[in-house]
């Protein structure tokens, strides 16, 4: 009986000896990239790394990125591994906030962020309640959001300003992704941290994130304790949607088209991001600042690389080996700790 | 028993609409060839000149431009990347072409004529490519049959297969890949099928197996743009015994790569030796990702970049743009190849410093033209080019409304 | 009379069984009295043809799916491994450039299994990274231009891979049909085989089978890359031509056949043989679409429908199946023919 005992209070200790980890982990690596940024700039092989408008390019690089991921890190909590759609997702809502800017800018927004709370009910009804495999379910999806952006719009893609007359729309929706508070901090890096750290309030500080650890990491048993598992796996896909929603704003702001092929790569990308934020597979484990922390990291990889001038093509090789081994000593660590990772 | 005999009954059937239907496919359908000397006369009457595009620019003009063609360097490929030659096997591919079994002209005018048009994808480019090449082929009673294979190089052998089964009277071809290319013209040329290959500079050999290639000069039009480019370096930064830029690429794997990157270096090499290339890199069309690109070169080069050189006017652009307006460096000229609405708006609030001229509509109606040239028996030469233009702030207006 | 019920339930589950061959005659058959020449032995060659690459991809593909995991770097390594056939043709020839370019798939697919099993990564994550590095090599071998090769002697060799040997049969599509009967039979009539859907339908129980559930899974990681490297390669010399995106499409394409045709990611589920078919039949609609001479936008419209509802469908099923987990229906069926035969 004793033996039990001492069994769960370890077992306590090490969760939280490795819930610090896992938020702490990432940070450990982007120091790591930090200090090796450093070092170069020591030695002189490059230069200006260590000066704000550096890191706030970085920062505002990873933006969007790290808005997405803050929300599709809710399903990756849940258990769910991750959602496809984004892309589509990304674009039809993009697509829509065009289409609809001739009723006005607030009607426009109004009308993304409706379609693609749909799009994320609709993921979160079939995957939740139905359990159909969410990742087979989400590409699913995406293919078909993909084939109403083309079965409705054929092949066009839409200009907002050629959409409406209504120059003040047009220039208020230019400026989702242009704004600049007092010059310095755009509006997606705004709203990632606002997205993060909500998101991050709400995994970690209220009865809803508790709910969603437990699903997470044992559906079953959150089941028996009285958990509506249905309502919160589906709740996580809305939450993921309404991000990518976001995101997918401030894309066709940016790029001032609405178009099927926005969006393109954010689903690996943002899958990337989570799981260097060490978030597992297995559900339940990792925090939203972690996640950040992952973004943050991709950030500073991509930055280092090109200011050392290492070609495209060899970023890519470094990129994917750099991913698997962090992955792979995040699981490595997680096993010695008794907690065996997916 | 009953049973039974219905059933051989059915199978017998099956059997004989089966070979029935299979008797159908892959038989040629015969040329009306006693209205060809009526159909001729008639077709060489169509005036295709007063055509316009969307743009109010003339829907068909060819390049004025006769490119002079040096002599092939043995071994192209161990010249720096700096020297022209060494791009001369993507550059001039075709002129020279050794034309094998091509068809003779019926001379039976382009009247009526069945043409299958097949494009790389669907694109809102393809869309404007596509209204262009209908214009003229309404304007000659072509029955034109559009196919898109989506970028999927399995679907375009595919669709060229089908084309082949069909046997219309022509096959229009943009190969989805310069290599590639070969084999699909073998297999449409052994079909005994005339081809255009247009818009996509295909390897020298492929050209053997078509009629003609129709498009646009990427090389010489990327040369073009350097030059500008260059002026505008030295006029912003005179004196200046170094001026750096650096390129944002093409996605990998096509010519287009090669020709809006090393087309303008080889070309700098020679015009403006004081212009050093900085740095290359592809960040795919992702405006955000060209951006993050773009804001790392100003950490790293500072106030040594003084231009950028990229290969796509609309995504690219705008990622290049909003990373020098958050550094604050009005000073970078950039230039960017393409021809979007995107980028005209650019040009117009003057981000962009130029863009090239590269008509989509043109570049169909251009293919159909020279199809409906073939069927009157006229002499075509080895490549059709379209014309070369440069758009700056100064005659942008003149390209409104966009084609696409 | 009594047994009707029944029999009504059993045609349902051999229609369920069966749906990916049923939905195949449909299709054939719909497409070969509507579509504008679509039933001609020259049509139905070129859909042999272009289905040859996606379905020895599909292979191995569903057996990885069956073992219940995912390998996403399918079309990269088909790339990759055209690649490495074709530069080194110019140097050694087919005879060795390929071999070597199917040892390098055997590679690739041991790296992702070793990652799997030994370092215990998710199958997802571990061949998105291996796509990237794969993406990276590609593009560094070949300085970002597609590979071709001309010559009589290359010429040759394409010409033959895809000239009619047979009526209708050019030696790819032979190849392709052999490579589909060996996998069948491998998967359904050989210790082997059967244990990927052993490991797939329980880990646990496979490993207490005695079954060594690493090595199967390493196998079955293997046998995708090498079956996608040699659909790669064999693309690459029908076209004498490798370009740097020719697996590209082919993920999706592949993911949603072996999903239609009934193999689940919950593993120890479906077989390649319908994988296969369900490739055709989608090549057909495709076809059809365009002999309709409808866009592509119609194309993909209803190719995300049919696979949104087989995905629906199944967790539709498999949610009843849990509902009603523990009623004996066919207990409470018996009651039933015993009350109706008990005379009032």
């Amino acid at each position: 009986m004793n033996r039990t005992i001492d069994t769960d209070t370890r077992a306590l200790r090490t969760n939280r000896f490795s819930a610090i980890m896992n938020s702490v982990g990432v940070y450990a690596i982007a120091l790591l990239f930090l200090l090796l940024g450093m070092l170069l700039q020591g030695v002189g092989v490059i230069n200006n790394f260590m000066t704000t408008q550096n890191l706030m390019n970085i920062v505002d690089a990873v933006a969007l990125l790290g808005i997405v991921a803050a929300g599709m890190a809710f399903i990756t909590y849940s258990g769910h591994y991750a959602d496809m759609s984004v892309p589509t997702t990304i674009a039809l809502t993009g697509i829509v906030s065009v289409e609809l800017l001739r009723f006005g800018f607030f009607f426009a927004m109004a009308g993304a962020i409706l379609c693609g709370i749909l799009i994320g009910l609709i993921n979160g009804i079939v995957v939740g309640k139905f359990k159909a495999n969410p990742i087979i379910w989400t590409l699913a999806m995406n293919y078909v959001s993909l084939g109403i952006i083309r079965f409705v719009w054929v092949n066009k893609q839409i200009y907002p300003d050629v959409i409406t007359d209504n120059v003040r729309a047009v220039m208020l929706f230019d400026n989702i992704y242009r704004f600049r508070l007092f010059n310095v901090l755009s509006l997606p890096l705004i709203l990632m941290l606002i997205l993060v750290a909500a998101g991050q309030f709400i995994l970690k500080r209220t009865p809803y994130g508790a709910q969603l650890k437990l699903t997470g990491s044992a559906r079953r048993t959150a089941r028996f304790t009285g958990i509506n598992v249905e309502m919160i796996v589906a709740s996580a896909y809305v939450i993921s949607a309404f991000t990518t929603t976001v995101a997918g704003l401030a894309i066709t702001s940016l790029s001032r088209v609405g178009a099927w092929y926005n969006g393109a790569g954010y689903d690996f990308r943002a899958v990337t991001a989570i799981v260097i934020g060490g978030m597992t597979l297995a559900g339940g484990r990792g925090s939203i600042v972690g996640v950040l922390g992952g973004t943050l990291v991709i950030g500073l990889m991509n930055n280092i690389m090109t200011l050392l001038g290492i070609g495209t093509f060899s970023q890519d090789i470094i990129r994917g080996a750099i991913f698997i081994l962090v992955v792979g000593i995040n699981a490595k660590t997680l096993r010695s700790q008794g907690r065996d990772d997916a | 028993m009953k049973r039974q005999v219905r059933m051989l009954f059915l199978v017998m059937v099956l059997l004989v609409s089966t070979a029935v239907l299979f008797a159908q496919g892959g038989k040629a359908t015969g040329p009306s060839a006693a209205d060809a000397a009526a159909n001729l006369e008639a077709s060489l009457k169509v005036d295709t000149s007063v055509l316009k595009a969307a743009d109010g620019q003339p829907l068909l003009k060819l390049s004025a431009d006769v490119p002079k063609i040096p002599t092939r360097p043995a071994n192209p490929e161990a010249l720096p990347d700096t020297n022209p030659l060494r791009w001369f096997d993507m550059e001039y591919a075709g002129w020279d072409a050794q034309k094998t079994n091509i068809p003779a002209s019926p001379k039976s005018g382009a009247i009526g004529k069945r043409i299958t048009f097949i494009v790389h994808g669907d694109h809102p480019w393809t869309t404007a490519c596509s209204l262009g090449a209908q214009k003229v082929a309404d304007a000659y009673g072509i029955q034109l049959k559009v196919l898109s294979p989506n970028w999927d190089l399995a679907v375009q052998n595919q669709m060229i297969d089908q084309a082949i089964n069909e046997r219309p009277d022509m096959l229009l071809l943009i190969p989805l890949d310069a290599t590639t290319a070969v084999q699909q013209a073998r297999r449409v040329n052994q079909a005994g099928i005339p081809l255009i290959l247009f818009n996509t500079l295909p390897t020298a050999e492929a050209m053997n197996y078509a009629i003609t290639w129709t498009g646009p000069d990427d090389f010489g039009q990327m040369r073009k743009l350097a030059r500008v480019f260059a002026d505008e370096l030295r006029a912003r930064n005179p004196g200046a015994k170094e001026l750096g830029i650096a390129y944002v690429q093409h996605a990998p794997g096509g010519s287009p790569y090669f020709a809006r990157s090393y087309g303008p270096v080889s070309e700098l090499a020679g015009y403006a030796p004081e212009v050093v290339t900085l740095d290359m890199q592809a960040p795919g069309f992702e405006a955000d990702r060209t951006m993050q690109l773009v804001s790392d070169w100003l950490t790293r080069f500072g106030p040594r970049l003084k231009g950028i050189f990229a290969a796509d006017d609309s995504a690219q652009a705008l990622g290049i743009a909003e990373a020098l307006k958050k550094a604050g460096r009005a000073d970078v000229v950039v230039v960017a190849a393409g021809n979007s609405k995107i980028g005209m708006d650019m040009v117009t609030d003057g981000s962009l410093f130029a863009i090239t001229y590269q008509t989509a509509e043109g570049d169909g109606a251009l293919a159909v033209q020279t199809a409906a040239d073939w069927f009157n028996g006229k002499e075509l030469p080895n490549r059709r080019n379209l014309p070369q233009h440069i758009i700056t702030k100064k005659d942008v207006a003149d390209f409104y409304p966009p084609q696409w | 009379m009594h047994n009707k019920p029944m029999d009504k339930s059993k045609l349902l589950a051999i229609g369920d069984r069966f749906r990916i061959y049923i939905l195949f005659l449909v299709i054939f058959i719909f497409m070969s009295l509507f579509a504008p020449r679509f039933f001609n032995s020259y049509n139905l060659t070129t859909i042999l043809r272009t289905v040859s690459m996606n379905a020895t991809l599909a292979l191995g593909f569903s057996v990885v799916m069956i073992c219940g995991h995912l390998d996403l770097s399918i079309g990269r390594t088909a790339t990759f491994a055209a690649v490495i056939a074709l530069l080194l043709q110019k140097s050694v020839g087919y005879g060795l450039s390929v071999p070597i370019a199917i040892a390098a798939g055997v590679l690739v697919g041991l790296v992702n299994g070793l990652l799997v099993v030994k370092v215990k990564i998710n199958s997802f994550i571990v061949t998105i990274g291996t796509m990237t590095i794969l993406q990276g090599a590609t593009y560094t071998m070949t300085g970002g231009n597609s590979v071709s090769l001309s010559g009589s002697n290359v010429f040759a060799i394409s010409d033959f891979l895809s000239r009619p040997l047979l009526p209708m049969l050019p030696p790819r599509v032979i190849l392709t049909i052999l490579f589909v009967l060996l996998f069948h039979f491998f998967v359904t009539h050989t210790q082997w085989g059967r244990n990927f859907y052993l490991l797939g339908g329980n880990k646990m129980t496979a490993w207490l089978a005695g079954i060594h559930t690493d090595a199967v899974t390493v196998s079955a990681f293997i046998l995708s890359s090498t079956m996608a490297a040699v659909g790669g390669i064999l693309f690459a010399m029908e076209s004498s031509a490798a370009t740097l995106n020719m697996g590209e499409n082919s993920l999706m394409y592949v993911v949603s056949a072996t999903i239609i045709g009934g193999t689940a990611m919950s593993g120890g589920k479906g077989g390649v043989l319908k994988s296969v078919i369900a490739i055709l039949s989608l090549e057909m609609l495709y076809t059809g679409t365009i002999l309709f001479g409808l866009g592509n936008e119609v194309k993909i419209f209803i190719s995300g429908l049919i696979l949104a509802f087989v995905v629906l469908y199944e967790a539709y099923a498999s949610y009843k199946h849990e509902r009603t987990l523990g009623q004996r229906s066919e207990l409470l069926k018996e009651v039933a023919m015993l009350k109706a035969r008990v005379p009032k």
